[in-house]
């Protein structure tokens, strides 16, 4: 096992645990009698009135106060038994891809094959969700399960599903309404039905958990002691894992993706003094009624008149990332995981003549599709005149996904470089998402913003985003868990803003949705300007940074020894990564896994001068999503997929086979 | 569903003499070969016979707006969002028009052929007014008399049923569509089908605020807030969603449920010009009188 957990023994002393739970408990029910007095009436005569307020307060509020409590101890029970299972800290519905594929089983159940409409909700959810744990673990099973990698391959098969689930939405064109209403967990009832199927489930898995409990505690040690326990170790591992999975399944089959919950539930459950396993498994369920209770009747309470202030998942997400990010310094006592620097074990003799065999492959790319693609008769080669008349479809759109492909394998080096992480990237650390929230507040303050206002939200919302990441990895000593677990509290954070504003279903969504898919189909001589501007304006002066690159991952005390002020050349570079992620992410979207790949292809191909490294990484980062870009044109002509998704698709299954095959071969 | 009162054939004839009428109108001599992007502008161009060579979401439009038809021959251009130019290279277009919510495409566009812009939604504008001065417009630029009788006509409908349904019992009317079976929008005084109930003398629900469309999606409890009202649904919903929202027992107390004031229409385009209109005006004269004689 690369890394063997122990019990977090030791808590550092602080507040005693009642206090936080006193305090949770006390807002829940001061809020709930706040939501009971003001909430508001029905108008009209006195005796409709007051039958509507009846109907209202019996089969509206009352059973979604019930399915808050229930969805809530549901997730956070699911969150514990994950962590416990898997041995990581990191582990809850939206990190193993769980959410994200019950949610694209159910678009394509629902939506797509009307086929499966006479199965049940819930059973589509579990296939889906379990489709996607299997996903994960299996991609990590050769690494043991570590919890990093883990944790990537389930933000990678969350990205991936989760831009399926978008493709799927606009190419139905049903942008606006049902799909992200339920996508952002709003928890409205009408009756008690919710109540009804849900409320078994959760004693039903309240109770195998506690029989579960005794091999849990064993798990905690590591495998051999177990063993000679006499735990038939897999057998347990599995049903615990079902067990998890068909929880946050049904949780969302019935209510919607509730954020982050899985993750914060136990957290608070150890905030609040939880020590040993059961005491955790007690915890975590309450902590995760309380705290979805309470974003439940505030986001009513704030909400004009009958109406909610947001969807109550994405108010979750809201609270649950700050949350994670001020426990980070008291979380203690978890493996201490690196991922190590994957240097390839190959070098490269002769790294000009590799460089350049990458850019004529990169040019012969470019040449293919430029010349090939669909028509509605089949395969076309253009040449002569029609090549000049397709050019300026097809030129602008290649230039544009290059130059964004480039600058995020540029951006993805200096990040991994900067906080000396080797899975360091614009879409790990969250810097992406920092630019949706960048423009979603340029659409709330502009209505109508131009694209140089939205570029300009977007860099502001990276440059804030990666600050913060590099504060908290100073702080935490570059602690590769931390910096994942940080990364993923701010991508939640960012995320949940935008989805906010997705729900509201109006042209602001349709921006914003637009922008998620990442789609380069627009592009035009503005796009293609600005990524080949940008991409040589901004990664022409990291050659001339390659010192700052080559001392900075060596650690602050070192890099002052030699003279390098740390401040001013992180903030140049932070700056620099900040805004090239934001013209990227503003041309391809967000969803793209470039600025993680292209690095490590990098590394891995064996070029080992940083100058080179660098070099390589932005030529494969522009021929990657130029390849991805091609194939959102010809897929499913006429209609095209976001290129957003296509190189996610393609970049993220390879990753996660290299990191696999690396391990093995080392 | 016992509760709620279908279209009926009455209507469905006068689908067909529509539908009829507009195949004999493009049998007419064709006009330039126009494309685009809008499915308000879509409708329009079909509704006065213009000769239609590319639009786009062809598949989802024959589902929502169902009228007027789409002749076999118009090429599909993929997604309103992300139309496929090439495609609409190949389709060879005169004229292309487009509306504001796709502006971003024009610049190339306009290297296929002149593009010619007309908004129909515009925050704190009619869509009304906008759509009678685009279906004019349009039938100007190709020359269509159809388009300066198609406004006239749906006025002189609109005034019909108004004096029609000045026999009914005032009651407000909230244009509802389902998003599953918790949540609504609803269609305030300033979207399409707010303008239509105006048009007709009737008194939308509701008064909250909108933005010249559909507002936020609301839950499906605040029905209860406006207990006076008709319930008017317009599809499309998810499958699953109207079976659920029946049986539930919220649904069932509600007054305009129990008293039987909740009207089904058939599909509409929301972001609709004035077909879709047209549409939603016969099916409320139908269903209405329907409702009071019955």
């Amino acid at each position: 096992m690369p890394g063997t957990a122990s019990l977090p023994l030791h808590m550092p002393t602080g507040l005693p645990g009642f206090v936080p739970a006193a305090a949770l408990g006390t807002a829940c029910v001061a809020s709930f009698i706040l939501l009971l007095t003001f909430s508001p009436q029905v108008p009209g005569d006195t005796a409709t009135a007051a039958t509507l307020d009846a109907i209202l307060l019996w089969n509206s509020l009352l059973p979604r106060a019930a399915i808050a409590l229930i969805a809530g101890a549901a997730l956070g029970l699911s969150g514990a038994l994950l962590q416990r299972v898997l041995r990581n800290p990191i582990a809850d519905a939206s990190t193993l891809g769980i959410a994200s594929g019950a949610q694209l089983a159910l678009t394509l159940g629902l939506g797509v094959l009307p086929l499966l409409s006479g199965v049940s909700r819930e059973l589509i959810a579990f296939a889906g969700g379990f489709g996607a744990v299997a996903i994960v673990l299996a991609l990590s099973w050769r690494r043991g399960l570590d919890p990093v990698t883990v944790a990537i391959s389930g933000m990678i098969v969350s990205l991936i599903a989760a831009s399926l689930s978008v493709t799927l939405i606009l190419a139905r064109g049903e942008y606006a309404m049902s799909i992200h209403i339920w996508g952002a967990g709003a928890l409205n009832q009408q009756d008690w039905n919710g109540v009804i199927s849900l409320a078994p489930r959760l004693a039903a898995g309240i109770v195998a958990a506690a029989l579960l409990l005794r091999p849990l505690n064993v798990l905690a040690l590591d495998d051999s002691s177990a063993r000679s326990l006499g735990v038939a170790l897999h057998a347990v591992r599995f049903s615990i894992l079902v067990l998890a999975v068909w929880l946050s399944a049904s949780v969302t089959a019935t209510v919607g993706i509730i954020g982050f919950l899985g993750l914060a539930a136990p957290a608070i459950a150890r905030l609040c003094g939880a020590r040993t396993t059961g005491q955790v498994m007690t915890a975590a369920p309450l902590a995760g009624a309380a705290v979805l209770f309470l974003a439940d009747t505030l986001t009513q309470l704030l909400g004009p008149g009958f109406s909610d202030l947001v969807p109550t998942g994405a108010a979750t997400a809201l609270l649950g990332g700050p949350l994670l990010l001020l426990l980070l310094p008291r979380v203690h006592g978890f493996s201490s995981v690196t991922a190590r620097a994957d240097t390839s074990s190959r070098l490269l003799r002769k790294p000009a003549i590799a460089l350049s065999l990458l850019a004529a492959a990169l040019a012969i790319i470019l040449a293919l599709v430029l010349m090939l693609g669909l028509t509605d008769t089949g395969w076309s080669v253009a040449l002569g005149l029609l090549f000049s008349e397709l050019l300026p479809f097809r030129l602008p759109r290649i230039l544009a996904a290059g130059g964004a492909g480039a600058m995020l394998g540029a951006a993805g080096f200096v990040m991994q470089r900067v906080t000396g992480n080797p899975i360091a990237s614009p879409e790990v650390l969250g810097v992406s998402s920092g630019a949706g929230a960048g423009l979603t507040a340029a659409l709330f303050l502009f209505g109508f913003p131009s694209p140089a206002i939205m570029l300009l939200g977007m860099a502001l919302g990276s440059l804030a985003a990666f600050l913060v990441m590099i504060a908290i990895a100073g702080r935490s000593g570059f602690s590769a868990e931390r910096l994942l677990l940080a990364g993923i509290a701010i991508s939640a954070f960012c995320m949940a803003i935008v989805s906010m504003v997705l729900a509201q279903g109006d042209m602001r969504s349709y921006i914003l949705l637009n922008w998620m898919s990442g789609s380069t189909n627009r592009a035009g001589a503005f796009e293609a300007w600005t990524a080949m501007i940008a991409l040589v304006v901004l990664s022409a002066p990291l050659f001339l940074m390659i010192r700052w690159l080559t001392i900075l991952p060596l650690g602050t005390g070192l890099s002052r020894s030699v003279g390098l002020g740390v401040l001013p050349s992180r903030l140049a570079l932070a700056i620099l990564a900040a805004l090239m992620t934001a013209i990227s992410s503003f041309l391809v979207g967000p969803l793209s896994l470039t600025g993680l790949i292209a690095p490590h292809l990098a590394r891995l191909l064996g070029f080992r001068r940083l100058q080179h490294q660098l070099a390589a990484a932005i030529l494969i980062g522009a021929g990657v999503l130029i390849m991805a870009d091609w194939l959102s044109r010809i897929v499913i002509y006429p209609y095209q997929v976001p290129v957003g998704l296509f190189a996610a698709l393609i970049g993220g299954p390879y990753l996660l086979w290299l990191l696999g095959y690396k391990e093995r071969t080392a | 569903m016992p509760r709620v009162q279908k279209f009926t054939r009455r209507t469905l004839l006068s689908t067909a003499a529509a539908l009829a009428a507009t195949r004999v109108l493009q049998a007419q001599d064709a006009g330039p070969r126009v494309a685009t992007l809008d499915w308000a502008l879509l409708e329009t161009l079909l509704a006065i016979g213009a000769n239609v060579v590319a639009a786009t979401e062809l598949r989802q439009f024959r589902q929502v707006a169902v009228e007027p038809d789409v002749p076999a021959g118009v090429a599909d251009l993929g997604l309103r969002g992300s139309p496929n130019f090439e495609a609409l290279r190949f389709a060879r277009p005169d004229l292309i028009f487009n509306s504001n919510f796709y502006a971003s495409a024009d610049p190339l566009m306009s290297r296929i052929a002149p593009v010619e812009t007309h908004a129909i939604y515009r925050p704190g504008e009619s869509p009304y007014v906008l759509a009678e001065q685009a279906t004019l417009a349009i039938g100007e630029r190709l020359q269509r008399p159809a388009a300066r009788r198609m406004v006239e006509d749906l006025a002189d409908k609109l005034d019909r049923y108004r004096n029609l349904l000045a026999k009914g019992d005032g009651r407000p009317v909230l244009p509802i569509n389902l998003g599953d079976a918790r949540h609504y929008r609803v269609f305030g005084s300033d979207s399409m089908f707010g303008e239509v109930l105006k048009r007709l003398g009737l008194v939308n629900a509701w008064t909250g605020a909108t933005s010249y469309s559909a507002v936020a999606p609301m839950g499906i409890e605040t029905l209860a807030s406006m207990p006076e009202a008709r319930i008017v649904l317009i599809p499309p919903h998810p499958m699953d969603a109207f079976g659920a929202l029946t049986e539930s027992a919220f649904w069932k107390a509600l007054p305009a449920v129990r008293e039987n004031r909740v009207l089904m229409v058939g599909s509409i385009n929301p972001y609709g010009a004035l077909p879709a209109a047209g549409r939603f005006a016969d099916f409320l004269a139908e269903g209405f009188s329907h409702a009071r004689n019955g």
